[in-house]
């Protein structure tokens, strides 16, 4: 192994360096493109302050969070985003219904919950409501 | 016999001989079993650029397309979607050399030429899995995973033959 | 051989630099709303100290100007609705209460931060607010034409004292502004160059997000989505006034805690209404205070409002949807969904 590393050094010339990032280039766009790594699009569930979880919005499934005043479900479906149950009184991030864009929030501002997406770009830095 | 008659008898006998063991590499390939379908090492591919290095690129050509009929041939694949793989990845590779074979030796070592021609190898691979073998996007999520093997196998390979065109010049 | 060195040393350090992340960001749940802290360009540690620092203030304003919690504005509305007097050792109190006086005044008496007892008979002195009647119209006239204001309120020597019992003061339209500009003294004190404040979403931007201008969202009222976009310079502020954040539905209507003062009823007939301000020492304030009375005054009378106030970008939206936008805002807002330009009319 070691070897090998120093023969590599021994071969290789300046223009190889060029080539070797490129490559570097070309597999780190390839995985963010097509894998929707942390830099694609995905959820982000934050309890109060702290990001709880993170999930990949490429499923269909029913997460249950813990929250300050209890327990809450998420449904995560291809793509679209929503509350299906809080057990705040109002119910309005319920009525918020799916979300499915990076950028977009809910918040369930008793329960201390948040689900918002996440893009690889944000337009702006804060939402003003 | 004159000189260029014995050099051209030269040339066939050296074509035979690598194209034999190019051929050899790739049936010890075929049956190593591998744990993503599809991602090999290519080991013949050092047999192809080690003829480029020493000799010339038309009888790198050779030797390269010989080996993909032979094999083909010998295990039975001969005309099928294999055979059609193989002979893409060898196509797009040997494009790619002649593209790039004014590249200034001074600047670019073997690590270049192979890693361009690893990346050709498997982007005409996968032009043929796309368009015939599994024809829908699905199959974009793997992409990522054959480029860093090519880039991997690429970079080993040059190391490889580096060492052997190093050691047959010292004959 | 020296130039491969060079090389290798620039790729690591290229990979190093770019996961190096300098922007600091902190949350928290306080006056019954989100905070969210940006800081950059901040070591990790002096950012984590500055936005602990402010979130320790804000806690701090959270207890002393509560509405409806045990506080000092509790205490004092104790005193009034018993017609005694109140001793207060408090300066900075005096002064919050002195100066809301004063925009009581400068804004007609539409921000005015005494009308607690009807805030209360909505039911919006709760975290869970869930009327499903109207409030009784008698209680509401009888509240109403008590004539609460903060200008019966008298300061002397320490003293508090109110001519009328039916006052009761809520700071909530003026708080979480006040917040802001206390954020801003800790952001100078502790030297900080670059931050963006959200307050429930009003949000002060303080220096810019590396060389570009801090950029800020306007939150649609009716969906979840942005409606524009619009660049913060150093040391403005933004603040909305909106129908769609506290409200409660009686019959499929909607009312908001946005209550008119002289008819003691919410304002309907506007869905929200947005003010910038330029940089000054209570531009966080009057961003919270002055986009009250902007929200609650009638359409004709909205643009004359603005201009008492000195406010020259401004963003409402009427109930309609139709949208009155001031011509300075119309230059740099960059619209998001597809708005029917027809809605606006620009002034």
């Amino acid at each position: 192994m070691i070897k090998k590393i120093l023969q590599f050094f021994k071969v290789i010339k300046s223009g190889d360096w060029l080539i070797i990032i490129l490559f570097c280039g070309l597999i780190i766009f390839s995985t963010k493109f097509l894998w929707n790594l942390p830099q694609g699009e995905y959820l982000e569930i934050y309890k109060r302050n702290e990001i709880l979880a993170t999930y990949s919005l490429n499923q269909k499934i029913t997460k249950i969070i813990n929250g300050a005043k209890g327990e809450t479900k998420i449904n995560i479906d291809n793509g679209k985003v929503r509350f299906s149950s809080a057990p705040c009184a109002k119910k309005y991030c319920i009525h918020q219904g799916w979300i499915n864009k990076a950028n977009q929030t809910i918040i369930c501002i008793p329960n201390q919950i948040s689900i918002s997406i996440v893009g690889a770009k944000r337009k702006y830095d804060s939402i003003n409501y | 016999m004159t000189l260029s008659t014995i050099n051209i008898i030269n040339r066939d006998h050296q074509i035979a001989k690598l194209s034999a063991i190019a051929v050899a590499l790739s049936l010890i390939e075929f049956f190593l079993p591998s744990p993503i379908p599809g991602v090999k090492p290519g080991i013949a591919n050092i047999i192809i650029l080690y003829t480029i290095f020493k000799f010339d690129l038309r009888m790198g050509i050779w030797v390269s397309l010989i080996r993909v009929f032979v094999t083909s041939i010998l295990l039975g694949t001969f005309l099928s979607p294999t055979f059609f793989l193989s002979l893409s990845g060898a196509l797009f590779s040997l494009f790619s050399l002649i593209i790039f074979r004014n590249l200034n030796s001074k600047y670019f070592s073997i690590i270049s030429f192979s890693l361009i021609t690893s990346l050709a190898h498997i982007a005409g691979q996968f032009i043929i899995v796309r368009l015939w073998i599994i024809p829908h996007n699905g199959i974009f999520y793997l992409l990522p995973i054959f480029i860093i093997s090519a880039f991997i196998f690429g970079l080993v390979n040059a190391l490889v033959t580096s060492k052997l065109l190093q050691l047959n010049s010292k004959k | 051989m020296r130039l491969n060195n060079l090389l290798i040393y620039i790729l690591i350090g290229f990979l190093i630099g770019c996961s190096d992340n300098k922007l600091h960001h902190g949350k928290d749940y306080i006056f019954g709303t989100l905070i969210d802290i940006k800081i950059y360009g901040e070591s990790k540690i002096n950012a984590e100290k500055v936005s602990d620092e402010i979130f320790t203030e804000f806690h701090r304003l959270h207890k002393l100007l509560h509405p409806w919690e045990k506080s000092l504005i509790t205490d004092i509305n104790n005193a009034i609705s018993k017609n005694k007097s109140i001793s207060i050792n408090n300066d900075e109190i005096i002064k919050i209460l002195t100066d809301v006086q004063r925009l009581e005044t400068q804004t007609q008496n539409l921000f005015n931060p005494s009308i607690g007892k009807l805030i209360k008979l909505w039911g919006f002195h709760s975290n869970d607010y869930n009327r499903k009647i109207i409030p009784n119209e008698e209680i509401i006239q009888k509240l109403v034409s008590s004539n609460p204001s903060m200008q019966s309120i008298i300061i002397k020597n320490g003293i508090l004292k109110s001519n009328n019992k039916n006052v009761q003061i809520d700071l909530g339209g003026y708080a979480k502004g006040y917040a802001l500009d206390q954020a801003k003294k800790i952001l100078k004190n502790n030297n900080v160059k670059n931050a963006l404040i959200n307050i429930g979403g009003n949000i002060l931007a303080f220096g810019k997000y590396d060389e570009r201008d801090w950029v800020v969202g306007i939150q649609n009222p009716r969906k979840p989505n942005i409606l524009a976009t619009i660049a913060l310079k150093p040391g403005w502020a933004i603040g909305t006034s909106g129908d769609y954040q506290r409200y409660i539905m009686v019959d499929n209507k909607r009312f908001s805690h946005l209550i008119n003062p002289k008819t003691g009823y919410p304002e309907r007939k506007t869905q929200s209404a947005t003010i910038l301000l330029p940089p000054s020492e209570d531009s966080g304030t009057l961003s919270d205070v002055f986009s009250k009375p902007l929200f609650i005054i009638s359409k004709k009378n909205k643009v004359n409002m603005a201009t008492l106030l000195n406010i020259n970008y401004f963003l409402i939206i009427m109930d309609d949807d139709s949208i009155l936008l001031s011509k300075s805002l119309n230059k740099e807002i960059n619209w998001e969904d597809d708005i029917d330009k027809k809605n606006i009319t620009i002034f």
